[in-house]
């Protein structure tokens, strides 16, 4: 009995035993068949709201590029993904712990996923890693990768904001077209002059600008809308309110009568900001033929305020490697592959709308002759301009609550600019009401 | 009985509390785990997502990790309550473990609910003993609460608070929930007080029941002790009577007989001087047989132990016998024997020191008594030195009183005297050159 005993109990723990090994066998085999896999986020269509062709030509190219470097990888997207989807496809793997190790992130949801810690850290991996250089790079576009002081997605393209000017209007009113350097009052003064009834029936029918917002006047004015954390916000700043009086203004010359982007199409409006991805897309054929096809136009940076520069915001397309991935190095490389090899980069010229985010791939004389060789007519895209006005770039400012205070200020800020409320203490009102928020 | 059923009550209720808190632990992540497969269902990850401060664990995982931390704290529990582990370290790092496993319970399910911090409580306060511990017990205890407020986890664990997945259902089904947890936290203090009510109860019994038995063991003891006492008294009355009897019957039939030979050869005498002569030889034949009868009676007084042994072998099976006990050690320090001595004198030594051991240990409470024997020219020298109490006011009871009579029995001499405890010398003339003086022969 005894004997019977102790052999059942050896048997009970080496059952146990093998049980423990094979399951951890398995795991690991699961875990080795896991670690030849990079699963990469990526979304169909142009980020910048403009017709695109072949979205993952570029994504493409630099996995195959990466595995030719790491030939026992492969490296997988799922495709077909819209944008507008993107956002809740992402949440909804990050959700059941199945994201990619590696994901484009729109602008809306990298401070949530920076914040929640979704994104691996990259400050350490960029300091230990001595062939990746933040200088190689225009520093908005490192920036806007940059959550609380640290690294947390690298940029892919950037789109930086330009005037549009419509040179047939302009030589028809005999204006010269503005230089860089150009001013709001110069800016005022030309929509002046141009906002008039040319066929003389009692209505307006030619016009200054379309779609000029407050955000653009502020950012060209200096105002720094935001302490750098996020918890107050300087709306009731002088400067603030110079922008305020500058969109009245802009408002005043029409007389009442709202701008169509019709207006525009037909050539009746002089300058509309314009992307750097709009432009991209609609000087070359065909849609130059469709859309614009009535006028020669042109862009030009921004117009400074008294207070301010020359500037606009620019916005970036991030990639971001996923804190939970297994396989940090390679998902790292792949990082550095499609955000840093200048081959691939040199492709978003011509695959994508936006623009490189290494300076030295912009203002190689490739990207001179790729834009050249679109751009018909006499546009006068100078790269120097376009790097400048990327180098200059001011990023939006980085915090969870950004995106609702914004909408919030827009909402105050219409308000008053179309005199529905006094504007006598508007602004401070408003700062209060939003600092309200922001520190609730 | 009754304890032993009040016992069981007491783990039935700790099983109970396990029981409850598994089957909670299980529903929670099992709520979490599906209302995290339903936002996802129903595409409503990105607003689930945006007010959280970090990144949820997968679904499974949740569930996972909670039956499994769960498992593994029962298991320990279990060991500890079942194991009887005596050993210190092993005992505490159980403690810590299941404090380790308790605080992964409750991350897996988010912290939303704090009751399994009982369950180690319960487990702390069952195997507590004595003071050194109770640091430990309050430190403890403090370390799980602060673990368990939620704000301060939140903020160091990164937790998704069960409100938020409260959120994703309509608000009625929120006010369910919302209460169905509060039940459950309810639920699990009410049976956890009640389990410490039972626990604490139940000591306090076995306390009452040792105290109950201490006095009862006391009592019985102090009842023996006067049966001792009556036996020996009992004893000591019976002896007297069959002296008496003896005496009686043998010494004063002797004596009677012998008055009454007497008397008539008085009145013989002078008539018949022969007859008287034959009459005393009767009467002399009448006292040697009452002295004979004497002797027998006197021999029956002699101590067992003397009839088999030799005088320093019977003392030193006496002295062995009452050092086992009484546990008072006792050294024989010198011994010189007289080459032979009568009888009656080795009763009276035996009794001299059987009696001084006696009076060592009730008296004085000696822990050690140092004996020496030796012939000197007085005679035979006993002392008797002991460590006790000694006795500031000698007054000679009962036992020193029969020593000196039997001592003056052999014109012999006692000396006694508080000297580092209390020392009794005993000088009798017997042994050697002293031999003939006792005028008392075979």
């Amino acid at each position: 009995m005894h004997w019977f005993q102790k052999r059942k109990y050896q048997f009970w723990v080496w059952g146990i035993i093998v049980l423990i090994f094979v399951g951890s066998v398995l795991f690991y085999m699961v875990q080795q068949s896991q670690k030849h896999i990079l699963r990469v986020g990526i979304f169909a269509g142009s980020n910048w709201n403009v017709p695109a062709g072949d979205s993952y030509a570029v994504l493409d190219a630099a996995i195959q590029s990466f595995q030719e470097e790491h030939p026992e990888m492969s490296v997988r997207y799922v495709s077909g993904i819209k944008k507008e989807d993107y956002a809740e496809w992402l949440a909804e793997q990050i959700l059941q712990g199945t994201e990619p190790d590696v994901f484009f992130v729109l602008s809306d949801d990298f401070n949530l996923y920076a914040s929640i810690g979704a994104l691996e850290d990259l400050s350490v991996w960029e300091t230990e890693d001595t062939s990746f250089q933040e200088k190689d790079y225009y520093a908005p576009a490192i920036a806007y990768g940059t959550y609380n002081g640290k690294l947390y997605a690298l940029p892919f393209e950037s789109v930086p904001t330009l005037m549009f000017v419509n040179k047939t209007l302009l030589h028809k009113e005999k204006i010269p077209v503005p230089d860089n350097n150009w001013t709001w009052q110069d800016f005022v003064d030309i929509c002046r002059k141009v906002t008039k009834d040319t066929q003389e029936n009692g209505i307006l029918d030619q016009f200054g600008c379309y779609d000029y917002t407050w955000q653009q006047a502020a950012v060209s004015n200096g105002v720094q809308l935001f302490r750098t954390d996020g918890n107050f916000s300087y709306f009731a700043d002088p400067k603030m309110e110079e922008v305020v009086h500058f969109m009245m203004d802009l408002r005043a010359i029409n007389h009442g009568y709202n701008v169509t982007s019709r207006d525009f199409d037909m050539g009746k409006v002089a300058f509309r900001p314009f992307t750097f991805a709009e432009y991209r897309t609609y000087n070359p054929y065909p849609w130059r033929i469709k859309k614009y096809a009535a006028f020669e136009w042109d862009c030009i940076k921004m117009p400074a305020g008294p207070s301010g520069k020359n500037l606009s915001q620019a916005d970036t397309l991030l990639v971001g490697m996923s804190s939970r991935t297994k396989n940090k190095a390679l998902a790292w490389a792949l990082l550095k592959k499609l955000c840093g090899d200048p081959e691939i980069q040199k492709l978003i010229l011509s695959e994508s709308q936006g623009l490189p985010v290494r300076k030295d791939v912009v203002e190689s004389k490739d990207t001179r002759q790729i834009l050249l060789k679109d751009a018909p007519g006499d546009a006068r895209m100078d790269i120097s301009v376009l790097s400048e006005a990327m180098e200059d770039a001011v990023v939006m400012p980085k915090f969870r609550k950004y995106t609702a205070a914004m909408l919030m200020a827009d909402n105050g800020l219409r308000k008053i600019i179309e005199g529905e409320v006094p504007f006598n203490n508007a602004l401070n009102k408003l700062q209060k009401e939003i600092n309200a928020y922001l520190q609730y | 009985m009754k304890d032993l059923h009040r016992r069981q009550t007491v783990s039935g209720l700790h099983h109970f509390l396990y029981g409850f808190n598994g089957v909670v632990i299980f529903l929670i992540a099992g709520f979490m785990d599906i209302t995290q497969k339903k936002i996802v269902q129903s595409m409503a990850a990105r607003s689930f997502v945006e007010p959280l401060s970090s990144v949820p664990w997968p679904s499974q995982q949740i569930l996972l990790g909670a039956v499994c931390a769960f498992g593994c704290l029962f298991g320990l529990s279990y060991v500890y309550r079942e194991g009887k582990i005596r050993n210190f370290t092993v005992k505490y790092s159980l403690i810590v473990f299941e404090i380790i496993f308790c605080v992964l319970v409750m991350r897996s399910i988010n912290m939303a609910y704090d009751g399994v911090v009982l369950l180690v409580v319960a487990d702390l306060v069952q195997g507590y003993e004595g003071k050194n511990q109770k640091i430990l017990l309050v430190m403890a205890m403090l370390a799980l609460y602060i673990i368990a407020n939620y704000n301060l986890a939140a903020l160091q664990m990164k937790i998704v608070p069960i409100e938020a997945y409260f959120s994703y259902y309509t608000p009625m089904v929120q006010g369910v929930l919302k209460a169905v947890c509060n039940i459950f936290t309810s639920l699990n203090l009410v049976i956890f007080v009640l389990y410490m009510t039972m626990l604490v109860q139940s000591q306090q019994r076995e306390k009452e029941r040792i105290k109950s038995l201490n006095a009862q063991l006391n009592a019985a003891n102090a009842q023996l002790r006067t049966y001792a006492f009556e036996v020996e008294r009992m004893a000591e009355t019976r002896e007297r009577n069959r002296l008496a009897r003896e005496i009686h019957d043998t010494l004063g039939h002797a004596l009677t007989g012998i008055a009454a030979g007497i008397d008539a050869c008085i009145a013989t005498l002078d008539a018949a001087p022969d007859f008287t002569r034959e009459q005393l030889k009767k009467i002399r034949e009448t006292a040697k047989n009452g002295i004979t009868d004497v002797r027998r009676s006197v021999k029956k007084l002699r101590p067992d132990v003397l009839e088999k042994l030799s005088l320093p072998d019977a003392l030193h099976q006496m002295s062995r016998e009452f050092d086992a006990s009484t546990g008072m050690r006792i050294v024989w320090i010198k011994e010189i024997w007289p080459p032979s001595l009568r009888e009656d004198e080795e009763v009276v030594v035996y009794r001299i020191i059987q009696e001084g051991l006696t009076n060592a240990n009730r008296h004085g409470h000696a822990a050690k008594v140092e004996i020496s024997v030796s012939l000197q020219d007085e005679g035979l020298e006993i002392i008797l030195q002991d460590n006790g109490i000694g006795c500031t006011d000698i007054s000679p009871g009962f036992g020193l009183r029969h020593m000196q009579e039997r001592i003056a029995l052999l014109k012999g001499q006692l000396f006694y005297a508080n000297q580092e405890g209390f020392q009794i010398k005993a000088v009798i003339p017997i042994g050697g050159q002293h031999y003939d003086k006792s005028g008392y022969r075979r």
